[in-house]
């Protein structure tokens, strides 16, 4: 047979490496690599406290600015920024984390847990606990003048408040509406007053609405605290309660019936079970694109869809309510948070309540910019909403129905734990897209919840 | 008719030494083969010393960290045992581990088998080849969380590509990723499809180092593809096989398609059925603060992946060929 003679490999120098025996050993150390990969993500810092007292930059973590495209509302954030820096020693430096990042990934837990967490930085109310309980948000109340905090709308710093002090300044509030796209309505013989005012009409309306290309109307359905946010109002309508007088009540009517309609509206094949983009609060990537001709999100969508879809027609309307049910919605909003463990905890605090509560001219007009002409929010301040009224601010029929008919009788988005947010996402997950018994996955996660009351010794649930 | 069977594969390297006739080797090249050796660690020292800082060290600590609790904030409680106890009893730590089982059990020998037999398809020159190879190595190039999207694209409901190629067989309402009967299945095919460029990779170098005569020999002997593939390829193939075992069962518990697509494209839901191990630790370190209860579930995870790579070593003999 005539070939290729098979290579000596015999003078192979003692001690190297044969490519098999290399293979093998690459095995070996590939498997440890990889497993200690897993081990090292979670331990990306362990340090201890770092915080100072007069450091002369201090650093304000956020997912608005200074962004890439640099937006309208990255340039609010950076002529904050600017207009401090001119007129203090202290100089703020900000730092942007992509949204899903900020929200969702490791650096600002790995920044606190290292002892390296930014001075200023934003919260939502889910996620107050987390921080507070955590023993690092700097109280903010010493800074503010009675002036001020009169000047909020009543009960907009209720979930930043404990024992009467204030650990939060919310930027603006963002209520949650259903959206419905015009077109898609008049193509099904619908008009305005065909806009579902319960849940039986909305499961109505949006089966008339959904086509093979198109569902009738969107929830959110990837798990997280936004998908719990925007399921609470539905809980709320019926009387439910997660927590009464600190004892669990999540297995009410109420809930299971709020979780059966979710689960109807998946089950029934108007809703779908994934949205667009990156979730049910982009507008932009689900009702302006056809994928639905209703959808559950807030108000910030007014100003993407300016944005983005110029020539998209749609309108807003309040949440249906159930039968014998009284409506509601759901406040949300970030608030501007002061690190008591940061590097220079009296100046943080100076730089928020300055940037959110100064009552003078200046301040009022820079809140005003950023809820009603970078973004669209309902002003959390009796002053700015005065302002942002007297130049016409809200006199588009979408941000007219969010005043007059949306905000009115909403609550403020609740502040839970991460484990109570945890057991009735998972109810929620299950009764929506896993078609479990709704009253089973709510008695489920009450006694999730009522197991956790047991050992919570933290700040108030509200 | 007789067929070449290969269980004796061809001395390729030193251990065949002692069968040979002593041979003398003079000064000059024994110092040359000390400094050849010498160069060959000096090699490996750089990653050998990354692997130290960044893998062992946090192993070892992630060890330590496990026996306290941990606030996230940078306050550690001694606890003991209490986080192992924790565990006992979280069910969805359980069922996070079923379900990291299920994506192996799957992901594995799918990925082994298209890697394999892609390899075998591009193995000959053929005009186009150099393209033919770069296409399916193609995904591997591109960024996981790119990957995530791509899928994303094409599995949205009604609207994406998937859909509508399965419109016309009345399955056009299927939700690949909002399904949860449908997703983790969904995940399998999308890691395989990431994978198998580089698993094709590793085993054409595997098939190049198959001497071609042995091949031919069993050709004169009359041996059918099948037979040539069982007989000559797959034995020869074993090292190769046993790199690939122990990097795609390793990877797909902790590796990057475990969290990355996960985390991408559907954050664990619906309803948890893509909740991977790896996933549900993430969430507990990063969601709920819980690092020292996420290093415990770290440590008991690595241990499990140590007993399988073990078992893996023990059953395959690390890849070796009978006769070593």
């Amino acid at each position: 047979m005539a070939g290729r003679p098979v290579p000596d490999l015999s003078a192979t120098p003692r001690g190297s490496l044969s490519r098999r025996s290399f293979l093998r050993s690459s095995a070996g150390v590939g498997a440890l690599a990889l497993m200690g990969g897993g081990a090292s993500t979670m331990l990306a810092g362990c340090g201890g406290d770092s915080s100072g007292s007069s450091a002369k930059e201090i650093t304000f973590w956020n997912f608005y600015g200074p962004a890439p495209d640099k937006n309208p509302q990255s340039q609010w954030f950076v002529s904050l920024v600017d207009q401090w820096n001119k007129n203090n020693d202290v100089k703020v430096k900000l730092r942007y984390l992509p949204v899903a990042e900020y929200l969702a990934g490791t650096a600002l837990q790995t920044a606190f847990q290292s002892g390296e967490g930014p001075d200023v930085f934003l919260i939502s109310p889910g996620d107050f606990l987390r921080y507070y309980n955590g023993g690092v948000l700097a109280d903010l109340t010493p800074k503010l003048s009675d002036g001020a905090k009169k000047d909020y709308v009543e009960g907009v710093l209720d979930t930043r408040m404990v024992d009467d002090k204030i650990y939060g300044l919310p930027m603006e509030i963002e209520p949650l509406a259903l959206y419905h796209d015009v077109k898609a309505f008049e193509a099904a013989g619908l008009s305005e007053a065909d806009l579902p005012t319960s849940w039986d009409q909305l499961l109505d309306v949006a089966d008339k609405l959904t086509t093979n290309k198109r569902f009738g109307v969107l929830f959110e359905t990837i798990p997280g605290y936004y998908q719990n946010f925007t399921w609470y109002p539905f809980m709320w309508m019926g009387g439910g309660e997660m927590i009464t007088d600190g004892k669990a009540t999540f297995d009410s009517p109420a809930s299971v019936a709020a979780l059966q309609f979710w689960q109807d509206s998946v089950k029934s094949g108007v809703a779908p079970r994934k949205p667009q983009g990156d979730g049910a609060g982009n507008a932009s990537a689900n009702l302006a694109s056809g994928y639905c001709a209703m959808q559950q999100t807030g108000i910030w969508s007014v100003s993407d869809l300016q944005l983005n879809n110029k020539k998209f027609e749609y309108g807003v309307s309040p949440l249906p309510t159930p039968s014998g049910g009284q409506y509601t919605t759901d406040l949300g909003g970030w608030a501007f948070v002061a690190n008591a463990k940061g590097k220079n905890p009296d100046a943080a605090v100076d730089f928020v309540t300055w940037a959110l509560a100064s009552t003078d001219s200046e301040g009022v007009d820079r809140s005003r910019r950023w809820n009603t002409v970078v973004k669209t929010n309902i002003p959390p301040r009796t002053s700015v909403r005065d302002a942002a009224d007297a130049k016409g601010a809200f006199s588009s029929p979408s941000l007219k129905a969010f005043i007059d008919k949306v905000a009115p009788g909403g609550r403020p988005e609740p502040r839970v734990p991460p484990e109570v947010y945890k057991a009735v996402s998972d109810a929620l997950q299950a009764a929506q897209l896993d078609g479990a018994d709704a009253a089973k996955a709510a008695a489920d996660a009450n006694a999730t919840i009522d197991g956790f009351l047991k050992t919570y010794d933290g700040a108030p649930i509200l | 008719m007789s067929t070449t069977s290969v269980t004796d594969p061809p001395r390729t390297d030193d251990r065949a030494k002692p069968r040979r006739p002593h041979r003398r080797v003079s000064p000059q090249a024994r110092a040359r083969r000390r400094r050849e050796a010498v160069a060959g660690w000096l090699f490996l020292l750089p990653d050998a010393l990354g692997l130290l800082v960044f893998v062992g060290l946090p192993m070892v600590l992630a060890f330590v960290v496990a026996l306290y609790k941990v606030d996230g904030f940078g306050g550690y409680t001694f606890a003991g045992l209490d986080n192992y106890r924790t565990m006992l009893h979280d069910t969805q730590f359980w069922s996070s581990l079923k379900v990291t089982g299920i994506y192996v059990v799957a992901t594995v020998p799918l990925t082994f088998a298209v890697g394999l037999g892609l390899a075998l398809l591009v193995r000959d020159r053929f005009p186009g080849v150099g393209w033919v190879r770069s296409a399916f190595f193609l995904p591997n190039v591109i960024s996981l969380v790119v990957v995530g999207l791509i899928w994303q694209f094409l599995l949205v409901d009604k609207r994406g590509a998937a859909a509508r190629l399965l419109e016309p067989l009345g399955l056009g309402n299927l939700s690949f990723l909002g399904s949860p009967k449908l997703a983790l299945g969904t995940y399998v095919v999308i890691s395989v499809w990431f994978l198998m460029g580089y698993v094709m990779l590793v085993f054409l170098a595997g098939l190049q180092d198959i001497p071609r005569e042995l091949e031919d020999a069993a050709l004169v002997d009359g041996a059918g593809r099948w037979q040539r593939f069982t007989n000559v390829t797959w034995p020869l193939l074993r090292p190769t096989s046993f790199f690939v075992l122990v990097w795609t069962t390793v990877g797909s518990v902790t590796g990057l398609q475990a969290f990355d697509l996960v985390f991408v494209l559907t954050k664990g839901g619906p309803a948890n059925a893509t909740s991977t191990v790896v996933f549900y630790i993430y969430e507990q370190a990063f969601t709920f603060s819980n690092l020292g209860y996420a290093s415990a579930m770290t440590t008991l995870v690595v241990l499990l992946l140590v007993l399988a790579t073990g078992v893996m070593f023990a059953t395959t003999r690390g890849g070796r060929f009978d006769e070593e």
